[in-house]
């Protein structure tokens, strides 16, 4: 046993530093670990059964709906609308722009699962728009990124989809509601940091608008976040599923985009759907190679193993959650989410829970630790688009993103140590 | 060369394209079913699920083409220029493996398992096997654009880029 982790490590993480795309390390690796023990075509027969199986699920369909809907709610006037509506709100408060700027990423994860799409969508309106307000640009694109990631927690929202299935069963429902909370604290920790930073540079604080504007504007974003209403006041309600929720909002999102904004002419949807069957294929090859990989990991019952080792060192829950979140902090500094999500959420998973933690506020505490990871170097999809935008350097970014992952990594321990953060509202509604 | 590829990636554009559609379509069409003719679909469930088969394994493929899978290129970018390309050569050969020996064999070994063993699936009534033809046809689709990939790194030339995408 000690040999087939040795070969799944060594395997996986040599592929991976070569630049082998992931879904193909996990793959390979699994292969190798496999043929220590079990003869080449039931291996491989195997190996292909477990990917088909993988991803013949209902609940997963889900996640090429809310990247579709995404990609449409993505378009130049749903953002800008969003962003006039925050403006609206916050715009006259200390930190200006950039609240508008959080607020925005907010509302834009509320519509969409995406911390990319948030930060293109948003950054490439909010960043010039900053710059002549007088703002550093690296400090705006910054924020932008920082703010982004609170989209992974506030549903829909991908990435707890992508938990529900590797955990093996928690309710996508249940991981949505309880998103909200988290996100919306660590959205209001980012808030803070940023009026404290424009106290300090003088940054320019926004008129405040009359109330009839106040009212026209907000009004204008409703359209928008009525799809907030519809997608998670279904799921929450019963009355559809995840799955249909998403199908919903693709609907709902083309009557807008196309319909009402015109902001989407039909010959673009072609593109569009190419593009989403892409980007779902990502998620989707990665689904099936890790769901070979977990066969092995149980068939040489390395998950026991690791737990065992862990909780050989301490028996100090603290620490050993802490450890967790260390170690998870290193892996999002280089692997993206969804394949680290895929492959720790089973090894680490079971020692959360003999901790007497419940499966949704690991989660919750997971993707909140890994959306820091999405805004490290030196693999931060989330910071390199955010510097595309910009035109700034990665290296620029990281001085004013200082005080912003300090506010992260609070919100982090306290979602971390304090459960109800993640458990009081789905209790509420009876999860 | 690059004509077939090209046609290859055009019907594979569109062929997802169709899918995505037809799954919006078919998902719709049980909510639809459900709470306007109240008349519950028994196929919607299982079909789409097919569908979502079809569009990760010939996504994946598509994926690969276009370069978009996950990866780390912190270490590799600083190697030498020439390095690069012999190693991007060795690796390209491992994806071709993989897809040959676990996706292709593994895969085709499955949907003649299952074709022989008339195992069915519950709803549709359609032989799994055709189902699970979407394994053995990503592997080939992964191959083919392996090995081209290989002939343009052993010529040193780059490969187009796929139209229309990015």
């Amino acid at each position: 046993m000690e040999m087939a982790i040795l070969v799944l490590l060594l395997v996986f993480f040599g592929l991976l530093l070569l630049n082998v795309p992931i879904s193909f390390c996990i793959g390979l690796a699994t292969l190798a670990t496999m043929l220590l023990s079990v003869d080449v075509m039931p291996a491989v027969t195997t190996m292909a059964q477990r990917m088909a199986g993988g991803i013949n699920s209902f609940a997963l369909l889900a996640i090429p709906f809310f990247v579709l809907s995404g990609l449409i709610m993505g378009r130049g006037g749903i953002a800008k609308r969003l962003i006039e509506c925050a403006m609206a709100l916050v715009g006259m408060l200390p930190g200006g722009l950039a609240l508008v700027n959080v607020v925005s990423c907010m509302f834009f994860g509320a519509i969409s699962g995406s911390a990319v799409a948030a930060t293109s969508a948003i950054g490439s309106f909010m960043l010039p728009e900053m710059k002549k307000q007088g703002y550093d640009i690296n400090y705006s694109a910054a924020v932008t990124a920082a703010a982004a990631t609170t989209g992974m927690l506030i549903p829909p929202s991908n990435i707890l989809i992508v938990y529900a299935i590797a955990s093996g069963g928690v309710s996508i429902a249940a991981l949505f509601i309880a998103g909200y909370l988290p996100g919306i604290l660590l959205g209001v920790a980012l808030m803070l940091v940023c009026a404290g930073y424009a106290r300090l540079k003088g940054y320019p604080v926004g008129a405040r608008l009359p109330l009839k504007l106040v009212v026209q504007k907000v009004g204008a974003a409703i359209p928008s976040l009525f799809m907030i209403f519809l997608v998670i006041g279904g799921i929450v309600s019963g009355v559809f599923t995840a799955t249909e929720a998403g199908a919903i909002a693709v609907v709902y999102s083309l009557v807008l985009a196309v319909g009402i904004y015109r902001e989407v002419k039909t010959s673009e949807l072609p593109a569009i759907l190419m593009k989403s069957a892409e980007t779902t294929a990502i998620v989707l090859a990665l689904i099936a190679t890790s769901s070979a990989m977990s066969w092995i990991l149980s068939y040489e019952q390395i998950p026991q193993t690791i737990s065992a080792a862990m909780l050989a060192l301490s028996d100090n829950p603290l620490l050993i959650l802490l450890m967790i979140n260390l170690i998870l902090l290193l892996v999002g500094a280089f692997m993206d989410m969804t394949p680290a999500v895929l492959i720790f959420t089973p090894i680490f998973l079971p020692v959360a829970v003999e901790l007497g933690m419940s499966p949704l506020h690991f989660g919750i505490m997971m993707v909140l630790n890994l959306s820091i990871g999405l805004v490290s170097p030196p693999v931060g999809s989330v910071l390199f688009v955010s510097c595309a935008i910009a035109k700034t350097k990665l290296e620029a970014i990281i001085r004013p993103l200082m005080p912003l992952y300090l506010a992260m990594f609070v919100v982090l321990m306290l979602v971390t140590y304090v459960p109800a953060i993640s458990e009081w509202l789905p209790a509420q509604f009876g999860f | 060369m690059t004509k077939v590829v090209h046609a290859v990636d055009t019907v594979l554009k569109w062929f997802l394209a169709s899918l995505m559609a037809a799954i919006v379509l078919v998902v719709s069409w049980q909510v639809i079913s459900r709470f306007v003719l109240n008349a519950p679909s028994s196929i919607t469930e299982e079909l789409s699920r097919t569908l979502l088969i079809w569009i990760g394994m010939v996504g994946a493929a598509f994926a690969y083409r276009t370069g978009v899978h996950l990866g780390l290129d912190i270490v590799t970018q600083k190697f030498p220029k020439a390095v690069q390309r012999k190693l991007a050569m060795v690796l390209t050969a491992s994806v071709v493996l993989f897809a040959i020996a676990v996706m292709v064999v593994g895969g085709g070994n499955l949907v003649a398992l299952t074709y022989e063993l008339n195992q069915m699936s519950a709803a549709l009534d359609i032989k799994m096997a055709y189902i699970y033809i979407a394994v053995p046809l990503s592997g080939l689709l992964i191959a083919f654009y392996g090995v081209c990939q290989l002939y343009y790194l052993a010529a040193n030339k780059p490969m187009q880029p796929v139209e229309g995408m990015h």
